[in-house]
């Protein structure tokens, strides 16, 4: 069973057509990079992927579960980084986790939060309030809440934005764990280089519709 | 997920940031203060006529006080976009109202516990026997504007004019809840028997079970949608 069927998605923000039939398929452990210029509806669809947005026309399926119909059950395979850090500024780094993980039904012990933290490089800082932090640090620390909420359909909206070489390199080697532990990994970015090194397959939205680009051309590829 | 915890954890987080931040705490209560400062020096007449008076100081304190609490309610969770992922949390979205709604509550409850005492001295008014009943009228009103209060703030909280939404919208949906509380509280305050202002606190109590549940119901479709 595919982790992500996305068939003839569809989305217009009143009167302005973001995105026109996009249709994709993700199996359980493949990585897809979306490439597009600015405007070419990647946010869009992460959104309507994620269950934040429902799509004007079509459907989204995350392992097995309409994403409309049955969304309480989507949104528990799925986790999302976004633009923003879903952080609160007043908690701090173990506390987030705590919270983010706990409103998924699980309460993970001080020493695996610490785990986490260690694997993404911000251990230090597991008693620093978020606000703290550097937007690096903040995007390392939703990464530290992907690993512990083992998702099946991890979703990255920019994921190398505010990172470091350091940073960058972590983001690639979890992602890589993601999937090859079994879950889906779908990131949307403009570095094609870094997304090339992960990524199983890859796409670019132009004129409001998918198309697939292989990953030895991306390099190359004109979007 | 189990619906309580939905709760506790939506306390908790809002309780331990204004614990660490004191932001809506401290704002509360110094602009109630400053109600009352200008109130106590805006009347100089004599108990009788105070003590006509008091029921309608108070609750347009605490009125004043929740406008300002309540319309912050949701404002942490647009910093960082953190609304969102509430949106997308495998919760139900009664439970984060709910667990909002607690907090509420909570918050303004002890800002009115505060308060009381500084009616006493400021007003030179013996009530303190009265202390339970008040705070019994004060928690039923409290809960209906502070239910009230988190529905309007998350449709507001996205709005450019939410300073100016919030309000209109609050207050004249909230008028059953001032009628009852003052009229009740003139009754607790004149140390009327409970039987002649009971129908307010009924009131108070009925108006408190139907916005609950219908906000409640609705939070979900404005989360969500």
């Amino acid at each position: 069973m595919p982790s992500l069927i996305g068939t003839k998605i569809s989305h217009t923000y009143r009167f302005f057509k973001a995105l026109k039939e996009v249709s994709i398929e993700l199996q359980k452990g493949e990585c897809y990079a979306l490439f597009g210029p600015n405007g070419a509806g990647k946010t869009t669809l992460m959104k309507i992927f994620a269950t934040l947005l429902q799509p004007t026309l079509g459907s989204v399926s995350i392992m097995g579960k309409d994403s409309v119909q049955d969304r309480e059950a989507a949104r528990q395979a799925l986790f999302f980084i976004g633009h923003k850090s879903f952080l609160y500024e007043d908690l701090t780094a173990i506390e987030n986790i705590e919270f983010t993980i706990g409103l998924r039904g699980w309460r993970p012990t001080l020493g695996e939060i610490k785990t986490a933290l260690d694997r993404v490089g911000i251990g230090a800082y597991a008693s620093q309030k978020s606000r703290y932090l550097s937007a690096g640090m903040q995007k390392r620390l939703s990464l530290a809440k992907a690993i512990l909420a083992r998702p099946s359909l991890l979703l990255l909206d920019e994921p190398y934005a505010s990172l470091d070489e350091k940073g960058i390199d972590i983001m690639n080697e979890s992602i890589r764990d993601f999937s090859n532990q079994g879950a889906s990994v779908l990131i949307s970015s403009h570095d094609r280089l870094k997304a090339a090194e992960v990524a199983h397959r890859a796409g670019t939205l132009h004129n409001k519709g998918l198309k697939e680009v292989p990953i030895t051309e991306l390099a190359n590829a004109l979007f | 997920m189990p619906f309580f915890d939905v709760i506790k954890w939506i306390l908790w987080k809002d309780m331990l940031s204004e614990i660490r931040s004191r932001e809506s705490i401290s704002s509360l209560f110094f602009f109630a203060l400053n109600v009352i400062l200008i109130f106590s020096f805006s009347f100089s007449v004599g108990q009788d006529v105070m003590l006509a008076l008091m029921p309608g100081l108070i609750w347009v304190a605490f009125g004043f006080t929740s406008i300002l609490g309540l319309g912050k309610s949701f404002l942490s969770e647009v910093h960082n976009d953190c609304i969102a992922y509430l949106q997308i949390a495998p919760v139900p979205k009664g439970a984060i109202y709910l667990g909002k709604l607690a907090g509420n509550i909570l918050l303004m409850m002890v800002v009115e516990i505060i308060l009381y005492p500084l009616f006493m001295i400021f007003f030179n008014m013996d009530i303190l026997a009265k202390i339970p009943s008040l705070l019994i009228i004060s928690f039923l009103a409290t809960v209906g504007l502070s239910a009230l209060g988190t529905l309007f703030s998350i449709l507001t909280v996205q709005l450019r004019a939410r300073e100016v939404m919030f309000p209109l919208l609050l207050l004249p949906l909230s008028v059953p809840v001032f009628i009852g509380a003052v009229e009740a509280t003139q009754g607790a305050l004149s140390g009327d028997p409970y039987s002649s202002y009971r129908h307010w606190i009924e009131l108070l109590f009925i108006f408190d079970m139907i916005i609950t549940i219908v906000s409640f119901w609705m939070f979900e479709y404005i989360l969500d949608y």
